[in-house]
């Protein structure tokens, strides 16, 4: 029997997709890390927090836009006082203790999301709120367009890769041209000498976790639509971290790569290798293992800052 | 007297930049010779090179008559190399005791099963070298801090003990990275006492890269000097200081 | 009775290196192990079976943690995994080899064995990836420890419900209850085992702690090239941490899964377990083997005294869903604050206590 070439490009271009997906996460992360190297463990719980805070208010009878304004101002306090109170108490402290505390605070939000609203799956349909037929549950048939590739791409893929492409966009942008997005970048680069030329370090830690805060949000939604709001919400993102460890912690451009490499790998991965191991599933520990085997021959990951130890 | 140590031709770069370039000088058994230069010249790149932590793109460092590119920095210290570095590298998680008894570690016989469970050959490697470093310790004049954790100790204090723990491993040779950086004169003279006692009472060559150009008029046999990576200078004391090039380095003349 | 340590003097180095160098501390620990050896054993069995039992096994895990994270500074989140190990081991051990040759102590010291083989295996790449990366390589052996019993049917003897019940005749060491007249399935005799284990391998790592091994571990941990250059074999002490860290996860998932819930279960040993024996070591402090089991003892014990005030005081108000959040939260706000005021854990706080007692009556 023939090789089936269009399934294979099914499976990557959906592998694609959900890369998509992971790198969004996989942003916040880095963010965080540029700018104060911290490894912010509570990046997945700050997912699960924004979107069940989200849905709770839809569920509620609030409207989608309402809710949406709603959720990133309460994220942009939780990001604003998560600097304030977890992070600068600590600043004088190895980043080992730092990324501890990130633990602490991701054990603590995720006791709190559920705590404050509840422990039970919540399904999120955005097409219920946004009338666009990008959000039409019915796949896109490629073979409508181009008559040889019978292809299926579920319209929601498409619509959260547009949507973390302009979020991307709109970061890059923010970075490269504005006065605030130099200071960051000059505040991760070097604190000391970002503080002698006279930038607000608390200022611009705040703002970072800010706009972590909303990131997660944006994510989240994204990631509920795909998976429902649990609790397992983190698991399912606890698989960025493999993407930012590939494309290394410290870049943005990586994260991407990584989260494309990682949601191409593993569908390849499970499709076509499950069989030599015997067993379903192998998606559980197959990106962590591409993981492994590229930081084994790139310590610091594709693009990371490569650590040169002064003695 | 022989050399122990032979620099040859050693050119060190780091992407773009170039640490080192081109240099070659020997140190002989049982000197004291001091490497010096403005700030950026080299110094601990050199060091670094010798100790095996670098690895030059060019040259050679011959060590007891064994010529090597680069030397696994732990079969430096099995070869009885012992060194202290710029911005001291203690280990902050232990007291100034443990630090020093790390510099032990290749004397210790024990494997970690008897180490466990406290038995035998444990013991005795505990008793034997605690000796060997409480030796140290008196020499050095820190019996009062030596259950102290090295992370509340002065700056000065810290230096001490760092010398105390390339001291215990019994070396043939010391590489000192800036021993008296932040010292006060009074423990200036007392570092200086140390590295000179050190040196005349049992012999260890030690190669030490200082700024303080009293304490190396005073203590050193041997001195070089680095500018810019390349070396201006070698010879004794008096005839480096009447040096032209050593003292427009320092005194800043354009290049 | 006044804590004191005049007139206490050592008078040679080995001396100086007693774990308890006071009289009183002395007195205490011998009471305190006639009091867990003798008296404790005849509690009720509840109280074993569900407080003391679990802890033991948690707390082993903990200690297990604390010689890689808190000692070597090689950071783990596949602590569960291991532990997976140990308690498919100890089973597959006891159910395939014949009786006379294998016994559950033995079995529990062999599973032991190949976890910390496993480890290894997992730490190779901690050789030339360092500290957050290293996060990729034990949670990879965690999920692929799991996957791997998940698929591999054989391991769990082909049970379809995906849980073994451990048979009673696994219980007994040739024949030695029969012959006491004991029952070796009892939780008397369970808790003793375990009791012995953890005591054991509790005094291996203090004493490991204070060892050249131990020196060596901290050297990697605190700055790895320094200890290089002082002759140490970096890769070679990272290696022997996961060995011996994984040792003691694999007899503590052994004894958790035998001696304290009596079913091999692969659901209890997912990421989550991973966290939760993180957040022990973090409260109780790294470094500390003693911290390690005082954290243990807050974080088990902490739902359960919740729970219990819910149905004391509030007539049964909380949930198990109320109780897991609220004690997440807990365990959130304790680590950050810990991390905070005191970055070494209760262990730290008892220190400071033993401290003030030992001026008490006078402040400092």
């Amino acid at each position: 029997m023939g090789f089936d070439f269009v399934y294979l490009i099914e499976v990557v271009v959906g592998g694609l997709l959900s890369g998509v997906m992971y790198s969004l996460v996989a942003i916040g992360f880095v963010l965080i890390y540029k700018s104060s190297g911290i490894f912010n463990f509570a990046q997945g719980t700050m997912l699960l927090f924004a979107s069940l805070t989200f849905v709770k208010m839809t569920e509620n009878g609030i409207g989608f836009w309402t809710a949406l304004f709603i959720a990133s101002g309460i994220m942009v306090i939780v990001g604003v006082a998560t600097e304030k109170f977890v992070m600068r108490p600590l600043a004088n402290q190895d980043l080992l203790a730092l990324f501890m505390a990130t633990v602490g605070l991701a054990t603590f939000q995720e006791g709190f999301a559920q705590f404050m609203w509840d422990s039970d799956v919540h399904g999120l349909q955005m097409n219920k709120f946004i009338d666009i037929s990008l959000l039409d549950s019915n796949p896109i048939f490629i073979s409508d367009y181009i008559p040889w590739l019978d292809l299926l791409i579920p319209r929601f893929d498409i619509f959260a890769s547009l949507v973390a492409g302009t979020l991307i966009v709109v970061l890059a942008f923010f970075f490269q041209k504005t006065n605030t997005g130099m200071a960051l970048r000059a505040v991760s680069d070097d604190h000391m000498a970002a503080m002698a030329v006279g930038i607000p370090l608390q200022k611009v830690w705040a703002i970072v976790w800010a706009v972590t805060g909303i990131i997660a949000l944006v994510s989240g939604l994204l990631w509920a639509e795909r998976v429902s709001v649990s609790f397992t919400l983190i698991e399912a993102v606890m698989k960025a971290l493999p993407v930012i460890l590939i494309g290394g912690l410290t870049s943005i451009p990586g994260a991407i790569i990584g989260g494309l490499v990682i949601g191409v790998g593993e569908k390849l991965g499970e499709i076509y290798l499950a069989d030599l191991f015997g067993g379903q599933g192998i998606e559980l520990w197959f990106a962590y293992f591409m993981a492994l085997m590229f930081l084994v021959v790139r310590p610091q990951g594709m693009f990371g800052e490569k650590l040169i130890e002064r003695v | 007297m022989s050399d122990i140590l032979k620099v040859e031709n050693v050119t060190l770069q780091f992407g773009g930049v170039k640490a080192i370039t081109d240099i070659s000088f020997n140190v002989k058994e049982g000197e004291v010779c001091a490497v010096i230069g403005p700030n950026g010249a080299g110094k601990s790149s050199m060091l670094n090179v010798i100790n095996g932590v670098y690895l030059p793109q060019i040259g050679t460092v011959t060590y007891n008559g064994v010529t090597r590119k680069t030397i696994n920095p732990r079969d430096a210290a099995i070869a009885g190399m012992a060194r202290t570095f710029q911005n001291i590298a203690l280990f902050q998680g232990m007291t100034v005791l443990e630090n020093i008894m790390t510099g032990r570690n290749l004397f210790m016989k024990s494997t970690w099963l008897e180490q466990g469970l406290n038995i035998g050959r444990a013991r005795e490697d505990e008793r034997v070298n605690r000796l060997a470093v409480e030796k140290v310790i008196k020499f050095l004049q820190i019996e009062s801090i030596r259950k102290t954790p090295v992370a509340k100790l002065p700056y000065g204090l810290q230096k001490r003990v760092e010398l105390g723990r390339a001291l215990v491993a019994e070396p043939k040779i010391l590489l000192l990275d800036e021993p008296m950086a932040g010292m006060n004169l009074e423990e200036k003279a007392d570092m200086s006492c140390f590295i000179l006692e050190i040196n005349k009472e049992q012999g260890i060559t030690t190669v030490m890269i200082e700024h303080d150009m009293g304490v190396v008029m005073d203590i050193s046999d041997h001195v070089v000097v680095l500018d810019y990576g390349k070396k201006i200078g070698d010879g004794t004391p008096s005839e480096v200081m009447a040096n032209q090039d050593v003292i427009d380095a320092y005194l800043g003349v354009s290049h | 009775m006044i804590y004191r340590e005049t007139g206490n003097f050592v008078t040679n180095y080995l001396k100086d290196r007693d774990i308890f160098s006071m009289t009183f501390d002395k007195v205490v620990v011998i009471l305190g192990l006639l009091y867990l050896f003798l008296w404790v054993p005849t509690t009720s069995e509840y109280f074993l079976s569900a407080h003391v039992i679990p802890i033991l096994a948690v707390g082993l895990a903990t200690v297990g943690l604390n010689i890689l994270t808190g000692l070597t500074g090689q950071l783990s989140l596949g602590t569960a995994g291991f532990m997976c190990v140990g308690a498919f081991g100890t089973y597959n051990l006891m159910l395939r080899v014949p009786d006379g040759l294998m016994s559950l102590p033995v079995a529990l010291l062999l599973s032991g064995i190949a976890a910390g083989f496993v480890g290894v295996v997992f730490g190779l790449p901690a050789i030339r990836i360092k500290g957050f990366y290293l996060l990729v390589s034990t949670l990879a052996a965690q999920y692929f420890v799991w996957w791997f019993f998940n698929s591999y049917a054989w391991f769990l003897n082909y049970e379809s419900s995906g849980v073994v019940a451990i048979a009673p005749k696994f219980y007994d060491y040739w024949g030695l209850g029969n012959l006491l007249g004991v029952d070796m399935q009892g939780y008397p005799a369970r808790y003793l085992l375990a009791l012995t284990i953890c005591i054991g391998l509790s005094y291996f790592a203090k004493n490991l702690l204070r060892s050249n091994t131990g020196r060596n571990f901290m050297s990697v941990r605190d700055r790895d090239i320094a200890a290089s250059v002082m002759g140490i074999s970096v890769p070679r002490a990272k290696l022997l941490a996961f060995f011996i860290s994984c040792f003691y996860c694999g007899v503590a998932g052994g004894i958790y899964s035998f001696l304290y819930i009596g079913n091999v279960d692969l659901m209890i040993y997912g990421v989550d377990r991973s966290f939760t024996i993180l957040f022990m070591l973090i409260i109780g402090g790294l470094g500390s083997i003693s911290g390690s089991w005082l954290g243990a003892i807050f974080v088990y014990e902490f739902p359960i005294i919740f729970t219990f005030i819910g149905d004391f005081i509030f007539q049964g108000a909380f949930n198990t869903a109320v109780v897991e959040n609220v004690s997440n939260m807990v365990y959130g706000i304790f680590i950050i604050a810990l991390l905070i005021r005191e970055p070494g854990g209760f262990a730290a706080l008892w220190g400071t206590t033993k401290q003030k007692l030992r001026m008490w009556p006078y402040p400092h």
